[in-house]
């Protein structure tokens, strides 16, 4: 276990404030191996900042993001918000290869990412879950967390096909990783479930999940907590603390849910019709009267 | 691999295993019963599920659909003959041995995947069948008109394999007091093939190209967010499913002793298709229960045109059991995607707790609603 970022414990659904730090490290990985050694790059230490600069993008005649930049400190929780259409999504299809930018720059440490295809931008530890959810719905959970580890394992169609027994210590070895995180964010009964047939939420945690298991650098998370019950997103909200606090790891957060962000994030960019228009503090950016507009619109206008 | 297989299945599913054991025994002893008729049928089934597995690997898991697989049958095919032929029959022949021209035939198939795989890798889904129609046309012309290769409109006779100084063709050979021609050995080769086909392409499903196959097919864009080359994944499982037609051609070839251009048309990956479709797609079973069913439901009809009403002996007037079997296979594909989506591979595993899942089936085209 040696290369692999120990777990926080278990976040713990009944903490209102959403910030369980590394309660118990034992307790999530009862399957730890000390000879299993290699499975995952160093999280936590080496975590790189991620650097938005002067970032445009057009489609035909629309201007979906006109010259925004933020930065996201390593292993802080920094959010993306703005009313609908304000370019959050389009900025998140940007950083994860999905969408071409017109113009700028997005660096993860010493990487350009603009000029990357997807899966090379999740090589560089970039992790990523989706607004709708991008579940296979016949696969079971646990089937659906081996694909997050997927970048982490070299097993291929010949290895796979005969049964090397290289590639059966290595889907063991994953497996064990697999159920730990699952336990971490709370699903370790489900594993064996077909994933379509959890509820929404579980999903939407499942998919989380997902992400973790690529031992991601940077957390992208479009809109983690939406659809769920006050209680799924009390646990998502602790489980997202966790990954900050007890892994390292910066995420970068778009959520309507305001009570959510002023919580969790460190800092907040607000957008609003592909501007930026407020970065700052939470508590900054909430008393920001060009934010109070975006959202309330004009106080004339009353 | 064997003992985990045993250790899994003798503390959970001890009839499982019986039954499995039972199946083998009865598929070994056959040849010392059936007749030839019933072989040959039995090996165009097992040549046909070795087809379905590669395509399965394609249009079934990845989604991606391709209507050129007759074409790489027709290399497998005719890629034996020219390593294999020995030249007497003026026809172009390197004369190579039975065992290494087959696999050179397959090696070959898998290159003109390959050769095909930049477009394989950069379309996706129905766009990409649209594209390998083209590998039909072209097939086409070849077989027709390169005379040399191919033999033309009449085809040429497939030179008979020979494996560990057995020869796999009517020089009789007495096995237990039943005399045991060409389709009685094949019938060996044939089980060994698909056996092999089979456990491959699901311990490929299984694994993690397999899991990275299906987050193609169901989910594109996330799929390549997850890290995963979706171009590079498509042309290699392109070359897979190329490589397994080759090998089906192979024995398809053996069996017919004769490889004829017109069989390696349109119809024929047509009818790959709907062997996916009705055993099930993306599943390996399914695959070999649906080309068994496909390719023994005409000569079932054959053999039996004058038991069964409608259907005649061809050229007598009536339905002619080629022509009644594509009815039959084509009302079953619509009646498995209405009523038994999952295809015939679900039916065998619908009976434990199945209401787990509102089950959407795979589709071909794609379902990821975000665009470019």
């Amino acid at each position: 276990m040696t290369d692999d970022a120990p777990l926080p414990g278990p976040p713990d659904p009944a903490d209102p404030s959403g910030t369980s730090g590394p309660a118990d490290p034992n307790g999530a990985s009862p399957q730890a191996d000390p000879t299993d050694s290699v499975i995952g790059p160093v999280t936590g230490p080496d975590v790189p900042a991620l650097v938005v600069e002067d970032l445009t993008v057009r489609f035909a005649g629309l201007t979906a993001l006109d010259g925004i930049g933020f930065t996201v400190r390593p292993g802080t929780v920094h959010a993306l918000i703005g009313p609908n259409g304000a370019g959050k999504s389009t900025c998140f299809n940007v950083l994860s290869g999905v969408y071409r930018a017109t113009a700028g720059s997005v660096r993860l440490g010493a990487h350009e990412l603009t000029a990357l295809p997807p899966h090379r931008i999740a090589d560089l530890g970039v992790g990523r879950i989706f607004q709708n959810l991008a579940l296979p719905p016949r696969a079971t959970v646990e089937d659906s967390l081996m694909l997050g580890r997927h970048r982490l394992t070299r097993t291929g169609f010949l290895a796979a096909g005969l049964r090397l027994p290289s590639a059966a210590r290595e889907e063991a070895r994953h497996r064990a990783r697999v159920r730990e995180i699952a336990a971490f964010v709370g699903l370790e009964k489900q594993l064996a479930q077909p994933a379509g047939s959890l509820p929404y939420g579980q999903q939407k945690l499942a998919e989380l999940a997902r992400a973790l298991c690529m031992e991601p650098k940077l957390l992208l998370l479009d809109e983690p907590v939406a659809g769920m019950t006050a209680d799924e997103r009390r646990r998502t909200a602790s489980v997202i603390a966790g990954v900050r606090d007890g892994l390292g790891i910066s995420v970068l957060l778009v959520e309507h849910d305001m009570g959510l962000v002023m919580r969790l994030a460190d800092s907040v960019t607000v957008l609003d019709f592909g501007r930026r228009i407020a970065d700052g503090t939470p508590g900054d950016v909430q008393n920001d009267p060009a934010v109070v507009r975006a959202y309330l619109g004009e106080e004339t206008a009353a | 691999m064997s003992e985990t297989l045993a250790r899994s299945g003798l503390r959970v599913r001890t009839p499982a295993v019986y039954g499995w054991a039972a199946a083998a025994l009865v598929l070994v002893a056959l040849p010392f019963y059936l007749d030839r008729f019933w072989l040959q049928a039995g090996l165009f089934a097992m040549a046909a599920a070795l087809g379905a597995l590669g395509i399965n690997l394609l249009t079934g898991a990845t989604g991606q659909l391709s209507m050129g697989h007759a074409f790489f049958l027709a290399v497998g095919a005719y890629g034996y003959c020219l390593f294999a032929g020995d030249g007497t029959d003026g026809l172009a022949g390197l004369g190579l041995p039975g065992w290494l021209a087959a696999v050179l035939a397959v090696a070959l198939a898998g290159l003109a995947g390959g050769v095909f795989s930049p477009i394989a890798g950069r379309l996706r889904g129905a766009y990409l069948g649209i594209a390998t129609l083209a590998l039909i046309f072209i097939g086409q012309h070849v077989l027709f008109n390169a005379h040399d290769l191919t033999g033309g409109y009449n085809g040429r006779a497939v030179p008979p394999l020979s494996l560990f100084g057995l020869t796999f063709d009517d020089t009789e050979l007495l096995v237990a007091q039943v005399p045991f021609g060409a389709v009685e050995k094949l019938w060996y080769l044939g089980l060994a093939l698909l056996l092999g086909g089979f456990l491959f392409a699901r311990g490929v499903l299984r694994g993690r190209p397999g899991r990275a196959m299906n987050a193609i097919r169901d989910h594109r864009i996330a799929a390549g967010v997850m890290g995963i080359p979706v171009a590079r994944y498509r042309a290699a499982v392109f070359v897979l499913s190329s490589m397994y037609a080759g090998l089906a051609g192979v024995l398809l070839a053996l069996v017919f002793q004769r490889t004829v251009p017109e069989y390696f048309g349109m119809a024929l990956s047509l009818e790959y298709l709907a062997m996916i479709v009705i055993g099930g797609l993306g599943s390996v079973a399914g695959a070999v229960a649906g080309g068994v069913f496909v390719s023994l439901l005409p000569q079932l009809l054959t053999r039996y045109s004058d038991a069964l009403p409608l259907v005649s002996a061809p050229g007598t007037g009536g339905i002619a059991p080629g022509e009644a079997s594509r009815y039959l296979y084509g009302a079953a594909v619509v009646a498995v995607v209405l009523f038994l989506p999952g295809g015939l591979a679900r039916l065998a595993v619908r009976k434990p707790k199945s209401p787990t899942t509102q089950s959407p089936t795979p589709t071909i085209t794609e379902p990821s609603g975000e665009t470019r």
